[in-house]
């Protein structure tokens, strides 16, 4: 165990110095490749963010005052339930412990406004999904309607207003930087191919001699995958720290936007941000692994 | 030990190595293949390690019969064969102690097991204190003793040779066969493919000639022809 152990290890840092122009090309390939799929990762969460409110159809929002009593709520949810039907397809409603964390996404890049709202003071929120064929004046002519006919009201938003632009921007911007990061990867892919091919033409005499004297072609195959592994952990790990530090430039910026801009939401939380990196690492090590795995079997029937 | 039934072995459409061979070959024995160039001495032995399958017939090793042999069994099946060649296939960057350990490395010997048998096994060959130099330091019959140290160090149940003495001198020749004779009595079946009359001659072992393909004698305590 012991042997095998020290004999694999030895074996792949010999190929990994034999190899070190092939090896470097290919684990920065990985590596760029790994952080623009982040960058894809965390600005489509940055869009989801600013669209979350809007998900599953809703094109209204009805901000209600803070602390109103379901009474007073009641006036609005008759008014909603008489259009029915007719504007109004469905409709539910966004309670205090919903909008939190609402707000939590929105402002994730604004922490000042984010602490200021509590239970006592946020908004609460009718989401409106109107029927199909509503047209726009129809909704706008709604909106004036409840602002100024409905009480407890603090204000009515329309998705027109913001949604198109933003979600055919985020269309935009995810198909390309989905296109980049897979060609890339497939570039990376490649290159650690190449590495293995020629790591074992390196040692063909050594592979041969292993195949006669009856090793496995595991264990053959095995000090070539790990070399794939550790190429694709290194890029990987590479990706990380630049994405860490894009992100952490990125969220100091949009702290100085101006408010109200809706920057702020283009912010995605630690949490999600380490969940990210720790899937690019995952990713690598996965793509380095098998890729030469299969390379090494490949090249070890001829 | 080893038996053949009916094999079939081509290349190609036009290139038949081995046609319709029959033997067997009892364990312990020592078997000389000779023939002329071509006639399929090494498609045999490629045969015996499966390197090569044949279209038609059974191949018995140990009891087995390798032709339709698993592909995840066949490096146990190395395990009991060991190979010498012509040209030795030393790793050069090894030292000669390194080359033989590594016979036992790549199977999984545990390292107290490599440091007591490779240097017993350089003994028996007559390489002791010679373990640290590199191949190219040493002469061609030297390096074959390397080859065969290699190959004996697993102690399989079978040798198999082509031609190692077909790069020696013919003194340095016969002490790799004298060694080779050696192993043989320790129980270890050897088969050899060779071109040299004299040393078939010498030892007279049992001989098994093949021309184009086709076995055309079989003897016991033969000669070279
Ligand atoms: N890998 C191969 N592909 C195609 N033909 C081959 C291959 N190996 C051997 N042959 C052909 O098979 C026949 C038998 O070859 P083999 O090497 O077994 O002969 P041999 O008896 O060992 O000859 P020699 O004494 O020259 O080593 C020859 O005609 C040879 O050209
Ligand atoms: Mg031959």
């Amino acid at each position: 165990m012991w042997s095998r152990l020290t004999y694999t290890l030895r074996e792949t840092w010999a190929s990994f110095q034999r190899n070190i122009t092939l090896t470097v090309a290919a684990i920065i390939t990985a590596a760029v490749s790994l952080l623009i799929f982040g960058l894809t990762l965390l600005i489509q969460e940055g869009f989801d963010n600013l669209l979350s409110r809007w998900e599953g159809g809703v094109e209204m929002i009805v901000f209600v005052q803070a602390q109103a009593t379901e009474e007073q709520r009641s006036v609005i949810e008759e008014a909603l339930a008489a259009q029915e039907g007719s504007i109004i397809a469905s409709w539910s409603y966004c309670d205090v412990a919903c909008s939190l964390e609402d707000a939590q996404r929105l402002f994730a890049g604004d922490p000042a406004t984010l602490e200021l709202l509590t239970e006592t003071n946020i908004p609460t929120q009718y989401r409106v999904v109107p029927t199909e064929g509503t047209d726009v004046l129809t909704l706008r002519a709604l909106r004036e309607a409840y602002q100024d006919g409905l009480p407890n009201v603090l204000s009515v938003t329309l998705a027109e207003d913001q949604l198109d632009l933003i979600s055919r921007l985020q269309g935009f911007v995810g198909l390309y930087t989905t296109g980049l990061w897979i060609s890339l990867m497939f570039a990376a892919t490649l290159l650690i191919w190449n590495t293995i091919r020629t790591a074992m033409f390196a040692r063909r005499r050594e592979i041969e001699v292993m195949k006669l004297v009856g090793a496995t072609d595991w264990f053959i195959r095995v000090p070539f995958m790990l070399e794939g592994l550790v190429q694709g952990i290194i890029g990987g790990a590479t990706a990380c720290g630049a994405l860490w530090f894009i992100n952490n430039r990125w969220t100091a910026g949009v702290a100085e936007f101006p408010e109200n801009s809706g920057f702020a939401a283009l912010v995605v939380s630690d949490g999600y941000l380490n969940w990210v990196m720790l899937g690019i690492i995952a990713f690598g090590a996965l793509v380095g692994m098998i890729g030469s795995g299969i390379a090494a079997s490949r090249f070890l029937d001829v | 030990m080893i038996r053949l039934e009916n094999v079939t072995k081509s290349y190609s459409a036009e290139v038949v190595a081995l046609h319709d061979a029959s033997f067997e070959v009892a364990k312990g024995e020592f078997v000389f293949l000779v023939g002329p160039s071509g006639s399929g001495k090494s498609t045999m032995l490629r045969l015996l390690n499966r390197e090569e399958r044949p279209e038609r017939g059974a191949v018995w090793v140990a009891g087995r019969n390798i032709v339709d042999m698993p592909p995840g069994r066949v490096p146990h099946l190395r395990r009991n064969i060991g190979n010498v060649f012509q040209d030795y296939k030393l790793l050069t960057e090894k030292t000669v102690f390194e080359n033989v350990a590594f016979a036992q490395e790549v199977i999984g010997r545990p390292r107290h097991v490599i440091r007591q048998q490779v240097p017993a096994v350089l003994d028996l060959v007559g390489l002791a204190g010679k373990e640290d130099r590199f191949p190219n330091q040493l002469s061609g019959g030297e390096q074959q003793r390397v080859s065969v140290a290699r190959a004996f160090v697993n102690r399989p149940l079978i040798l198999l040779a082509d031609e190692p003495t077909g790069n020696l001198d013919p003194a340095t020749g016969e002490g790799i066969m004298r060694l080779l004779d050696r192993i043989n009595t320790t129980g270890t079946t050897v088969v050899m493919a060779t071109h040299d009359q004299r040393i078939v001659n010498t030892m007279r072992k049992r001989v098994i000639q093949l021309d184009r393909g086709v076995i055309v004698r079989d003897q016991a305590r033969g000669v070279y022809e």
